[in-house]
């Protein structure tokens, strides 16, 4: 049972992060749609910065980097170019995607997976069943816990909050929205970049093309389904993560029974039941894809 | 000695002067009114002031430093806030966090929920908000959540205060109410600048009066004492004739209700929404040629009436019949058919598409009536829509061009064109002048005499009384979606006053 | 006619920019941009049967967007044209696969009706998530993509799997050479005759017909419209459905076109590719048939790419990307600080 919760824990946390990464970027008034990009940059620049330098603590600048600059480039599209961010989210979706797949290909010549020398630092053997979290696991609750009181009991987080709920209260009071949300975009960004390094470094110690699989955009909707919400959103994220645990061991326990296929599609219908299910308890306030006024 | 002083301020959006070479000094410590129709420039003039617009020229002097132009941070440093119009207040926040967030004081970074109510506590007694801490804006009456705006703009020692309309959406009584405020803070030493535009409020509460008439100023610092309201008025407007106290006589139609009803609502009653409380057994009768005035202050109801007359919001019991017809569970498009027509609240929003053009915007009704997958012909489409523009004299170049590059009352004429054809036997037109000036609104009051002359049932809401005493054959008063009164002209201001606030505790 | 031409401009300029920096990018990694733009060019339109294989791809992508485009005017977000495209193929399949032997005359309309009711299905649940509950379509849309991509491979390796193939890809069996409409190269002319009809029928929907107008006021403004006593669920629905069905047309026009069967992972970025058109063209359905042509190259040259010219044709996804990030750029960014217009 405590081997299933920390097996559970281990998967989670990469979508965790990103989660809490879109989380921030929504309170401040953007959608992130280009999660799914930021993730597999972050995971795929962290295993080429391990690889290169033989360092963890480089291989994770490397991805903070990387990650922090995409949610810059995805803010001047859409604060100052005034684009759709549901499109453009998905524009740095597909950047991070198929730049990741060029950049080991240039890298490593034809290779469709990278193996890093090192891993993240873990617990070891002394954590009994948690041996294999790695240090990003066990920051993460304290990571949740830091958002939580950024967001809920300081200036910072309710003029954060202002900037996404009503922008012209924030403009009022002298908060500058789009600064703002450059800086949720970012710090959601360096958010992202942890997951996906968890993602590559932190059981697997490898990078593969197209390896998020669509995580990014299940933490997009962690993010409505935990109500914007820093414990929410891990939760939620926590939830797809344990369908998809589930899964896998259902398929084992009764022996291939139904299609590998199904089994993989779990999440994804996860997903949709979490959405679906939010937009049901919270009436329908703005779906995503209606623009807020800015 | 002058609190506040602008010099040659010039506004500019595109090809629109917003404001032309603004230059005027309050003095310290007094009450100045500012005031001017709908697109005078107001609320332009008093955006430069607290910095969230930044002029493209012209100079901004607070106290006796000059004060960087288009930035908040700088006018409110130097003591200038700014309580808008529509409450610029998150509404999820609570009353605290309200406080806090607009506050520029140093304190400790982080704070449990209990310092924090502590840390305002006093400010609101100080201040008679009646309301909790703990409470949530989205949860307080109207008036509750202008008094916590006005709180957060005295948050940091404010000295110079701007109100913007404040009174737009208050009952007589609540207005006395906020005077009173305004006239402790000005004793305190408090710079309060309070646009308004009725005369009647100017008189009541200004020491000075200073007027804006299409971005330019006109009059600067007239002592408001002896004023004579005939005078002022003539200083908005420009020239004399109509004005806003409703100097003008009106014709009302016969007393005695017409045989034929073209609305009859019989013991309505629906749920309530967070639009706004649900309607409580109203009955309401609407003859042909007859206009009825809807008086409340906003979020009593009229909302909740509108829906439920546009079938948006389903009657949970009583009966609704329009031009005879029993429609109490028929859909809006046969309301429609029946000559239902709608000058909805949010004219924006709910009336048009601001992104499309304007022969789509026109000829919407036409479109929804009948077949979806029917063929149509654009062409013919258009130069319908371009002949009724131009019979609603709308002010415009083609009729593809998009509803947004239209001023306020042109759009509105738009949706009056729309809405009111010959077919219509009961029209509801919801604030069909707010933000309008006063030819548009002229135009718009004359549309619906016209069309009460056709014999059509015409139902006006406003929460703006003059007007309403103006136009109306018969004014009902709601009060939390209870019809709470009905009067006949001529009206009695205080006893319908009386009448809009006598449900509130 | 100056605002059309704007719009027109602002879009030619922004995906200018975004060719621009993917040059940069292949530059840096190593790839000569030159080269890689020659490469790409020569893919799509000069190397021998270039033209072919361009039409081959871009009248598939030209339907799918067309069917992206109605929703997207309607206010929708329907970004499953990937799914969707893959559920016709698969409902086409199983047709064409139950009816072998029939009659082509009766079998191919009825695979391609299918094809069409697949699509349509797969859009219909997410429209109805969102017509009924306000389930945000964005998420659903694209986890149907997802379970999609999933549903094909179950497909082709389970009941439809061709016994003799190695195994190695999901490879269904083939369908019927009697059934087929066109050859691998993909164009035929009844291929090519279909793909008119259905052009100039959905240019008569969305620009004559009372749902075109109506559909593109509610996506601009879909409050307006119920005030007008029009059903928001009726034009949503009907959105979902229009927009499923083409994209599932293109699947079974696939399918017993060039495609000849059923492959896991077929045509990955069709999807993406055709919303990516919908959106250059302005949502425009003349407009459209246009930048389909384009795009179709950018898709001949993504095989070309990297089995003649040696490039990686994560290449051409990059430059879908590249543009789909900027397109719907609506403002030149401004670096003087302008008097902020009033909320």
């Amino acid at each position: 049972m405590i081997a299933a919760l920390a097996a559970i824990l281990q998967s989670a946390t990469p979508l965790i992060y990103v989660a809490l990464g879109g989380m921030i970027a929504a309170r401040a008034g953007i959608w992130n749609l280009g999660l799914e990009g930021l993730m597999i940059a972050g995971a795929c620049a962290s295993v080429v910065g391990v690889t290169q330098s033989g360092s963890i603590a480089v291989g994770l600048a490397v991805a903070v980097v990387v990650c922090a600059l995409g949610s810059a480039l995805l803010w001047f599209v859409i604060e100052k170019l005034r684009a759709n961010p549901v499109i453009a989210g998905l524009g740095l979706s597909g950047l991070g995607l198929g730049g990741t797949d060029l950049a080991v290909q240039a890298i490593y010549g034809n290779e469709a997976s990278v193996h890093a020398p090192l891993a993240l630092p873990r617990l070891g053997p002394a954590a009994g069943d948690f041996a294999g979290c790695s240090m990003l696991v066990v920051a993460m609750p304290f990571v949740v816990a830091f958002l939580w009181v950024l967001l809920r009991r300081t200036r910072f987080g309710l003029r954060l909050s202002a900037c996404g709920e009503h922008p012209f209260a924030a403009r009022s009071v002298g908060v500058d929205p789009a600064r703002m949300r450059l800086i949720a975009l970012v710090i959601g960004g360096v958010l992202c970049a942890l997951g996906g390094a968890e993602l590559a470094l932190g059981r697997l110690q490898i990078f593969s093309v197209g390896m998020t699989a669509g995580r990014g955009y299940m933490a997009f909707a962690a993010v409505s389904f935990g109500a914007m919400n820093p414990i929410g959103s891990a939760l939620a994220a926590a939830f797809f993560a344990v369908v998809e645990y589930l899964g896998i061991k259902g398929q084992l326990a009764f022996g291939n029974a139904a299609p590998p296929e199904l089994i993989l599609s779990l999440p994804y219908l996860a997903t949709v039941l979490g959405v679906w299910l939010s937009s049901r308890i919270r009436g329908s306030a703005a779906t995503i894809s209606e623009l807020r006024e800015y | 000695m002058t609190a506040l002083a602008c010099e040659g301020v010039t506004v500019t959006y595109g090809d629109v002067v917003a404001l032309r070479d603004v230059s005027v000094g309050f003095d310290r410590a007094r009450i100045h009114a500012v005031v001017g129709q709908n697109g005078a420039g107001k609320t332009t003039f008093a955006r430069v002031c607290a910095g969230i617009v930044r002029p493209s020229g012209g100079r901004l002097t607070i106290g006796d430093e000059a004060v960087p132009v288009g930035s908040v941070r700088a006018s409110r440093r130097s003591g200038v806030e700014l309580v808008h119009q529509s409450f610029a207040l998150p509404p999820s926040f609570t009353v605290a966090e309200a406080l806090e967030f607009g506050s520029i004081e140093r304190t400790a970074p982080v704070y449990s929920r209990r310092a924090l109510e502590r840390r305002w506590a006093d400010h609101l007694a100080s201040l008679d908000v009646p309301a909790r801490l703990g409470d949530r804006i989205r949860d307080l009456p109207v008036e509750t959540q202008q008094a916590v705006e006005i709180a957060r703009a005295l948050v940091s020692d404010a000295r110079v205060l701007i109100l913007d309309e404040p009174t737009a959406v208050l009952a007589p009584p609540a207005i006395e109410r906020l005077f009173a405020r305004l006239r402790r803070l000005q004793q305190s030493g408090v710079t309060v600048l309070v646009i308004l535009h009725k005369i009647r409020e100017v008189l009541a509460v200004a020491e000075t009066v200073t007027v804006l008439r299409a971005g330019s100023l006109v009059e600067r610092l007239l002592p408001a004492a002896g004023m004579r309201p005939a005078d002022l008025a003539h200083a908005i407007v420009g020239t004399t004739g109509a004005t806003d106290d409703g100097v003008t006589p009106s014709i009302h139609a016969a007393a005695e209700s017409t045989a034929r009803a073209a609305l009859e609502l019989a013991g309505a009653s629906t749920r309530a929404t967070p639009e706004g409380p649900a309607l409580a057994d109203v009955t309401l009768r609407v003859g042909c040629g007859e206009i009825v005035g809807i008086a409340g202050v906003e979020g009593n109801g009229q909302r909740t009436l509108v829906n439920a007359l546009a079938a948006l919001a389903p009657l949970e019991s009583g009966r609704m019949t329009l031009a005879g017809k029993d429609v109490t569970r028929a859909p809006l498009l046969d309301r429609r058919a029946r000559g239902l027509r709608i000058i909805p609240f949010e004219r924006n929003v709910e009336g048009l598409s601001l992104g499309s053009a304007l022969w789509q915007n026109w000829s919407a009704r036409l479109l929804v009536a009948g077949r979806m997958l029917r063929l149509i012909d654009p062409q013919r489409l258009r130069s319908a829509s371009r002949n009724a523009l131009e019979r609603w004299s709308v002010r415009f170049a083609s009729v593809d061009q998009p509803a947004s590059t239209l001023s306020g009352g042109n759009a509105q004429k738009v949706i009056l064109a729309r809405e009111i054809d010959d077919d219509a036997t009961l029209i509801v037109a919801a604030q069909p002048t707010r933000g309008l000036d006063i030819a548009a609104m002229a135009f718009v009051w004359q549309a619906l005499r016209d069309a009460r002359a056709r014999d059509c049932g015409v139902i006006v809401i406003s929460s703006d009384l003059d007007e309403l005493f103006d136009i109306s054959d018969r004014i009902v008063v709601l009060v939390s979606g209870r019809v709470a009164g009905e009067f006949r002209a001529p009206y009695d201001l205080r006893a319908i006053g009386a009448t809009m606030t006598a449900a509130h505790a | 006619m100056t605002s059309r031409l704007l719009t027109v401009g602002r879009a030619l300029a922004f995906v200018a920019i975004a060719l621009l920096g993917c040059a940069i990018v292949f530059q840096l990694a190593g790839y000569p941009s030159a080269g890689m733009f020659g490469a790409i060019v020569a893919g799509a339109f000069i190397a021998p049967h270039a033209i072919v294989h361009t039409l081959r791809w871009a009248m598939p992508l030209f339907i799918t967007a067309v069917g992206v485009l109605v929703a997207f005017r309607c206010g929708y977000f329907n970004i499953g044209a990937q799914g969707q495209f893959y559920f016709g193929a698969i409902a086409a399949a199983f047709v064409a696969d139950a009816f072998g032997g029939g009659p082509p005359v009766f079998v191919i309309p009825l695979a391609i009706a299918a094809g069409v009711a697949g699509g349509a299905l797969w859009a219909l649940w997410p429209g109805f998530l969102r017509v009924r509950f306000g389930t945000d379509e964005v998420i659903t849309t694209l986890m149907g993509n997802f379970i999609a991509a999933l549903a094909l491979l179950y497909v082709a390796s389970g009941p439809l799997k061709d016994a003799s193939g190695s195994g190695e890809v999901a490879a269904a069996r083939p369908v019927a050479a009697a059934l087929r409409i066109a050859t691998s190269s993909g164009v035929s002319f009844t291929l090519v005759a279909i793909v008119v009809v259905i052009g100039v029928l959905m240019w008569l929907v969305v620009d004559r017909t009372a749902f075109g107008v109506l559909g593109s006021l509610a996506g601009r403004n879909p409050v307006m419209v119920v005030w007008q006593g029009a059903r928001s669920s009726r034009i949503g629905l009907a959105a979902f459905l229009f927009s499923g069905g083409l994209a599932g047309l293109a699947g079974a026009l696939e399918l017993l076109g060039p495609s000849g069967r059923l492959l896991g992972g077929f045509a990955p970025t069709l999807g993406f590719s055709a919303i990516l058109i919908a959106l250059v063209a302005g949502l425009s359905v003349p407009a459209t048939a246009v930048v389909s042509i384009f795009f179709g190259g950018l898709a001949a040259a993504s095989l070309y790419l990297p089995v003649i010219a040696g490039y990686p044709a994560a290449a051409i996804d990059i430059i879908n990307a590249a543009i789909t990030l900027l397109i719907t750029a609506r403002a030149w960014p401004s670096f003087t600080r302008r008097s902020r217009a009033a909320a």
